[in-house]
């Protein structure tokens, strides 16, 4: 009887090295003090944030200006969850994650015909028509927002890191299928040319769609990770566009639709804007040189840090993506 | 005791004077969008800097708002130009027709000057909001009392926009527009030089919108603050789609429905729910209007 033959499915270096990164976070983080443990969970939330955004806008090439949405949205059900079911913040962060995946499907069914900036506009105004919402609605609230129960949530300095290490983890590899293989192949002819690659066969519709609602499903679990880690929801910090642009940014630098691209964005951006927090005079010219830096990549460099060395230096194109 | 009905009829009234205003502001982006095709993500923020221009033209030399517009108006010409070699220049020049790589990349470098500019006004301005001292008085007529300040910036509004049609149906330079917009090769041939027309059409379009920033300082007694820009931008996309990109009338009509949803809606809902539930309608009105005419309501 012969066996099927097994092998490993071979991945790029790329992803490799990235698996390496995380997994060295992983062993290294109990040690770390506090402080610092904090700091690396907020740059993973941005780094997952940076994922998600960098499904639909760096893949497809719909620019998604309200991303925050869904955030809020993930937000919103860890907080909504915690205190009207009292349920455990794992499951508000998988409750987050899945308020993300419904309110991109219900979005995206009727947004995702838009192309180019009408999408973008649409984004844009479904997000500060959610916050409006928001703000009136008895169920949460009345935009006062939820606070969550401090002495039960405790201070699980490493619970938070772990439960966002892996969504970022899940990120990582779903952003890898999504730039290999067939699925890969169908969502790069959809970024290069909609209607050709309709022409050949490629379910555009359902295909953006699937993307789409994985992105939100990510940036939903962030937004809930991040609500737990800030013991509260509120509407104008979690629906504050102050994190689309953010995620915006990041991936911009990094690199669009690249597997690397939206964690050395997140590196850069956000260790950048942490340096800024120490400095009170630097706080509003660090948000302006952010503003100047994404001026800068997309006008002469807009294929991001990433792109721009696979494009200059030929020899790297098969290892780094 | 005033009556509902005479109530709605305010608002209505406050609604179509401020939708003539939310007109010439969007009007500006209807401008570099119907001609380059390019959406200026950072219309909002050119807004704000036009209310804080007449702002210190108030604080300095005393003018008020209608003198500071036609200032705001050529500072807006100079900037346009600056953005135009700044940020459009690159993507447009020698293309035929705007690819989506051009829309992405335009919309991302115009996101990062909102970016800047923004926060480059929130450390010089700080975020405590200003305002105009400037009250003519008020006109009534009937049960509608109509505010004199906001009855001229109207009329203003509606002349901008009309001497910006004559403008392009009327003469040769707004023809030669036209004519860009509509096909750059064929406009090429005919001898009009595409970078000139753009530019023009580019500064005139921030032009509009530094104006319509001065002349919203009437409607906004305390409110001018850095972050403005982010509430009139999105005000401003829907206005545009809905009128028609290109569409100057299309502005106007735009302008005047965003205008009666913001200042009606909030008369038939609670008073603690009305001003959010209108702006969420404000905002949504979008959706359908691309989904059943996305060339706009204007034929």
């Amino acid at each position: 009887m012969r066996l099927p033959r097994f092998s490993l499915p071979q991945f790029s270096p790329t992803f490799y090295g990235l698996g390496l990164v995380l997994v060295v976070l992983a062993i290294i983080a109990p040690a770390l003090p506090i402080l610092s443990l904090r700091f690396l969970t907020n740059l993973l939330i941005y780094t997952a944030l940076a994922y998600s955004i960098n499904l639909i806008t760096g893949l497809t090439g719909y620019v998604s200006f309200g991303h925050v949405v869904f955030m809020g949205a993930g937000g919103y059900a860890l907080g909504y969850g915690a205190s009207a079911f009292n349920l455990p913040p794992l499951a508000g962060v998988a409750l987050g994650g899945a308020a993300g995946l419904v309110l991109a499907l219900g979005i995206g069914i009727v947004t995702l015909r838009f192309r180019g900036v009408y999408f973008a506009i649409s984004s844009l105004v479904t997000a500060l028509a959610a916050l409006q919402i928001v703000l009136v609605t008895p169920v949460l609230n009345d935009g006062r927002g939820i606070g969550l129960d401090v002495e039960k949530v405790g201070y699980p300095a490493r619970s938070w890191f772990y439960t966002i290490w892996l969504i970022v983890s899940a990120a990582v590899v779903v952003t890898y299928f999504a730039t290999h293989g067939r699925i890969g192949y169908g969502i790069r002819a959809i970024k290069s040319d909609e209607d050709a690659a309709r022409a050949l066969g490629i379910d555009a519709t359902r295909l953006k769609l699937y993307v789409f609602m994985l992105s939100g499903l990510f940036a939903g679990a962030s937004g809930a990770v991040f609500v737990w880690s800030t013991f509260g929801v509120y509407p104008t910090v979690v629906f504050d566009l102050t994190f689309s642009l953010f995620m915006l940014a990041m991936i911009i630098v990094g690199g669009m639709g690249t597997n690397v691209g939206p964690f050395l964005g997140a590196v850069i951006v956000y260790v950048s804007y942490w340096y800024a927090l120490t400095v009170p005079s630097l706080l509003g010219l660090a948000f302006a040189a952010i503003g100047v830096i994404v001026i800068l990549v997309a006008l002469l460099i807009p294929e991001g840090i990433v792109g721009t060395m696979r494009r200059h230096f030929p020899g790297l194109r098969r290892i780094l993506e | 005791m005033v009556d509902a009905g005479s109530v709605v009829l305010q608002d209505l009234v406050y609604g179509i004077l401020e939708g003539c205003v939310f007109a010439v502001v969007a009007h500006g982006l209807n401008l570099i969008w119907g001609v380059t095709k390019v959406v200026n993500v950072a219309h909002g923020e050119f807004i704000m800097l036009g209310a804080y221009g007449a702002y210190f033209l108030s604080a300095w030399f005393g003018f008020n708002p209608l003198l500071s517009a036609p200032i705001d108006a050529l500072i807006g010409l100079g900037a346009g130009v600056l953005f135009y070699f700044g940020f459009l220049h690159r993507e447009l020049r020698g293309k035929e027709t705007v690819t989506l790589q051009t829309e992405m990349v335009t919309l991302v470098a115009t996101f990062g000057l909102a970016l800047f500019i923004v926060n480059l006004a929130t450390s010089i301005f700080s975020v405590n909001p200003v305002g105009i001292p400037w009250n003519p008085g008020v006109v009534r007529a009937g049960p509608v009392s109509l505010p004199v300040g906001s009855l001229e910036v109207a009329a203003i509004s509606v002349a901008v926009i009309a001497a910006t049609h004559v403008f392009l149906t009327r003469t040769y330079l707004g023809s030669a527009i036209r004519a860009y917009s509509q096909d750059i090769a064929a406009a090429q041939l005919v001898g009009i030089n595409p970078t000139f027309v753009a530019a023009v059409a580019t500064a005139l379009g921030l032009s509009a919108a530094m104006l319509g920033g001065a002349l919203l300082t009437v409607w906004l007694p305390t409110g001018i603050n850095p972050l403005m820009g982010q509430t009139f931008a999105p005000i401003c996309f829907v206005i545009v789609v809905l009128g028609g990109p290109g569409k100057m009338w299309g502005s106007l009509v735009g302008g005047l429905v965003l205008g009666v949803i913001i200042n009606v809606v909030p008369a038939f809902a609670e008073p603690s729910v009305g001003a959010s539930l209108a702006l969420a309608i404000a905002f949504l009105v979008l959706i359908p209007v691309l989904l059943f005419a996305p060339e706009g309501i204007v034929r």
